[in-house]
C-alpha cells in the first residue's frame, strides 16, 4: 500500500538485475529505493501492480517473485507496446516506478492439505509461478503439486531455469510440453497442446485445487478437461488481465459486467468466470 | 430557512469572494459558449443557460498534473503534488441536474483509496444550486428521479423570484457558513414568489425495471440497433455531468515530464484494447452497451445510485442523434 496521499505516486525501484527469458520476454528484479518501503513492502500472491517507465507511463503485471522472498520483487513482461519497450530500455541501476500491491489474491491459506495442480501456457505462468514458489517455500502445507506448462516452441518458455529445478525434485511433477512443430531435436518434454497434455497427465480431482492460467484459447478448452477430471467449478481459480491504468477501482476500463478485475479480482474461480457476461 | 438575495446583492457577494482570493467557478462566456468557469467579476455571470460542459471539470479537470519526474543519471525524482494549492472555491449557479451528480463521483472518489485531487477540491467547494426555469426538449432530469429544483448535492439552494433576485434556502452546514458569512447580503423573505419550475417532458422511469431488463440482456440484438451508427466520438462521456472514467499517461521525454490524468471515455476503442491485440470490447455497440449498462445498472449495484442525471447534454450534442432518454424508455417498455 503506498503510504502518501497521493495514491497515483509510485514507490521508486532499482532495476538490481535483467533476465531474459525468451527473445522477447524479459524479467526485471526490483529493490525499493526506500529503505522503510524495502522492508515494509509486502504483497499475497496473486496481486497485481503497475509498473512505470518514466516518460512513457505505467503497465499492469502481476508481482511475479514470491511473497516469501524479501528486499526485492520481480516482474515479468513481453514486450509488445509503448511502455513494456520503454521497461525494456533500462539498464541495471536504472530507476523505475512501482505502484501496488493492487487486488485479491489466491486464498493460500485455503488450500492447505490440499494437492495442487498448477496449469499454464506461454507468458501466463508468471501469475502462477508467484504461488508456486509460495506453496513450495511452504511445502509441508501441501499435498501432492503438479505443475503443467506449455508454450508454443521451446524458445517460449519462460522461466526455463526454474522448470529445470522443479523437474529436479522429487516434491513436484512438472509435466512441460510444446506445441506440435514447436520441439527442437533435443527437447526432452512432450509434444501437444496444454489441455491434451493435461487431459493425459490426469491428475486426481479429489481433495486437489486447480490453478489455470493462459491465453484465452488455453483456459476455454481446459476447463473442460478439468471437469472431465472431476474437478468442480470451485477447486478451480484463475487470474483475469484486462487494460487498466489506475489499479485502484477509479478509471472505469477493466470492469467485466460490474465486476471490476482490479478490485474484485484478479483472482476468480471458474465458477465466477462462468456467470461474468462474456465480455473478456 | 428562506431568504432572499437580490441580483445586485448577488453580484456584490461573488465580488467580494473574488476580491477574498475565492475562486468562484460560475456559467459564464468563453468564445461563444457558455462554461462553467472561473469568474473575473460577476457581470459575467450567464445565469440562464445550461453549460455547454456540466460542473464536474470543477473538481476532475479534463487534464491534470498527477505528478512530476525528472532523471539525473541512473536517478529518477518525483515531485509530488501539493494539494493545499487547490483554491477554496465556491460553485455558483450549479444546475440541479449538474450537482446531483457531484455526490455521485464522490462514491467513486472515496471507494476505498482516496482520490485526494477530488476529495481535497471537493472539500473547499461550496455549491451554490440554481433552480432550472426553463427545459428544452432533451432534458429529462424528472426521468431519473430529480427535479428542477433538486437540492441533492448543493450546499445552498436558489429559486428566481418575479422581479428579479433569488430566494435562497440552506441545505448544509457548508452552506449555512457562507451564509452567515456574508449575512449582510441575505434579507428576509416574506412577499416573494418564486419563478414557475421548469416542466421536464419526461415522465418518472421505472429504474428498478430497467435495471432488471439490462440484466437479463447483456447479448440482445438491441444493442446493434441501439448503437451501431455510434462513432465513438466520446462527446457524451465528455459533457456528462457523471461520467468518470480516466487515462493516467506521461507526458514527457525520458528525461523530465508529468505524469497526467486525462478524461477519457468507454466509447473509444482504445479504452479497453490490450497491448496483445485483444479487446473484450471490440465493436461499437458493445461499447454502448458498456455506458448504458454502467449507467443504469453496475454503478447501481455497486453505490446503489444511477449514474446519470438526466441533464441530456448527450443528447445535444451526439453527431448522429443518439437519445439516451429514448433508449431507457424503450428498455422500461421491453421489459413490459
Amino acid at each position: 500500500m503506498c503510504n502518501q496521499n497521493n495514491i497515483y505516486l509510485p514507490y521508486l525501484a532499482t532495476v538490481e538485475e535483467i533476465i531474459d527469458e525468451t527473445p522477447d520476454v524479459r524479467t526485471l528484479k526490483l529493490v525499493f529505493q526506500d529503505e522503510k518501503v524495502r522492508e515494509n513492502f509486502s504483497f499475497r500472491a496473486g496481486q497485481f501492480a503497475e509498473y512505470s517507465a518514466f516518460g512513457a507511463g505505467e503497465s499492469t503485471f502481476c508481482i511475479a517473485s514470491s511473497p516469501t522472498w524479501k528486499g526485492y520483487i520481480e516482474c515479468c513482461f513481453r514486450s509488445v507496446g509503448r511502455v513494456t519497450e520503454a521497461l525494456r530500455r533500462l539498464e541495471v541501476g536504472d530507476t523505475m516506478g512501482v505502484r501496488g500491491p493492487y487486488g485479491n489474491s489466491f486464498p493460500i491459506e485455503q488450500f492447505e492439505g490440499k494437492s495442487l495442480v498448477f496449469v499454464a501456457g506461454g507468458i501466463a505462468l508468471p501469475p502462477l509461478r508467484t504461488l508456486i514458489w509460495n506453496c513450495l517455500d511452504l511445502r509441508d502445507k501441501f499435498k501432492d503439486i503438479t505443475i503443467v506448462y506449455g508454450a508454443r516452441t521451446v524458445d517460449d518458455l519462460v522461466y526455463k531455469h526454474e522448470l529445470k529445478a522443479w523437474e529436479e525434485r522429487d516434491d513436484v511433477r512438472l509435466v512441460k510440453t510444446v506445441d506440435p512443430g514447436g520441439e527442437t531435436a533435443d527437447w526432452d518434454g512432450k509434444v501437444g497442446f496444454v489441455p491434451a497434455v493435461l487431459e493425459e497427465a490426469a491428475p486426481a480431482a479429489e481433495n486437489t485445487i486447480a490453478l489455470v492460467c493462459g491465453p484465452p484459447i488455453m483456459i476455454k478448452f481446459t476447463l473442460p478437461v478439468l471437469e472431465k477430471l472431476g474437478f468442480k467449478d470451485d477447486q478451480v481459480y484463475t487470474t483475469l488481465e484486462n487494460r487498466m491504468k489506475c489499479g485502484l477501482g477509479k478509471c472505469g476500463r477493466c470492469n467485466v459486467g460490474n465486476i471490476y478485475v482490479c478490485k474484485d479480482g484478479p483472482v476468480f474461480t471458474a465458477g465466477q468466470v462462468k456467470a461474468m457476461p462474456q465480455e473478456f | 430557512m428562506q431568504t432572499y438575495l437580490s441580483e445586485h446583492n448577488l453580484h456584490t457577494l461573488l465580488n467580494n469572494l473574488i476580491s477574498k482570493g475565492v475562486r468562484v467557478v460560475a456559467p459564464k462566456f468563453n468564445a461563444g459558449t457558455v462554461l462553467y468557469e472561473p469568474l473575473e467579476n460577476a457581470a459575467e455571470l450567464v445565469p440562464d443557460q445550461l453549460p455547454r460542459r456540466s460542473g464536474k471539470e470543477a473538481f476532475f479537470p479534463l487534464c491534470e498534473d498527477i505528478m512530476s519526474y525528472s532523471k539525473e543519471g541512473q536517478q529518477v525524482t518525483v515531485q509530488d503534488v501539493d494539494p493545499s494549492r487547490f483554491p477554496q472555491t465556491v460553485f455558483f449557479g450549479v444546475r440541479p441536474c449538474d450537482a446531483a451528480a457531484i455526490p455521485v463521483l464522490d462514491a467513486v472518489f472515496s471507494w476505498d483509496y482516496k482520490d485526494q485531487f477530488f476529495l481535497e477540491r471537493r472539500n473547499k467547494t461550496t455549491i451554490i444550486g440554481l433552480a432550472c426555469t426553463t427545459a428544452d426538449d432533451a432534458c429529462f432530469c424528472t426521468a431519473v428521479g430529480l427535479a428542477p429544483d433538486e437540492r441533492k448535492g448543493s450546499d445552498l439552494f436558489l429559486t428566481p423570484v418575479e422581479g428579479g433576485g433569488y430566494l435562497c434556502e440552506t441545505c448544509t452546514e457548508k452552506g449555512e457558513i457562507l451564509l452567515q458569512q456574508n449575512s449582510g447580503m441575505f434579507s428576509q423573505s416574506s412577499s416573494h414568489t418564486p419563478l414557475p419550475l421548469a416542466k421536464p417532458q419526461f415522465e418518472k422511469l421505472d429504474l428498478a425495471k430497467i435495471k432488471n431488463w439490462l440484466e437479463n440482456h447483456f447479448e440482445d440484438p438491441a444493442w446493434d440497433s441501439i448503437a451501431t451508427r455510434c462513432v465513438g466520438c466520446g462527446v457524451c462521456a465528455f459533457v456528462c455531468p457523471a461520467c468518470h472514467c480516466f487515462d493516467i499517461v506521461d507526458e514527457g521525454t525520458e528525461k523530465s515530464g508529468k505524469r497526467r490524468k486525462n478524461w477519457d471515455a468507454c466509447g473509444f476503442w482504445k479504452f479497453t484494447h490490450h497491448a496483445s491485440g485483444h479487446n473484450p470490447r471490440d465493436q461499437q455497440p458493445k461499447r454502448y452497451r458498456n455506458r448504458i449498462m454502467h449507467k443504469f445498472k453496475y454503478y447501481d449495484d455497486k453505490f446503489g445510485q444511477t449514474l446519470c442525471t438526466g441533464c441530456g447534454r448527450c443528447i445535444r450534442l451526439c453527431p448522429v442523434g443518439i437519445d439516451i432518454a429514448d433508449i431507457v424508455k424503450g428498455i422500461e417498455q421491453a421489459e413490459g
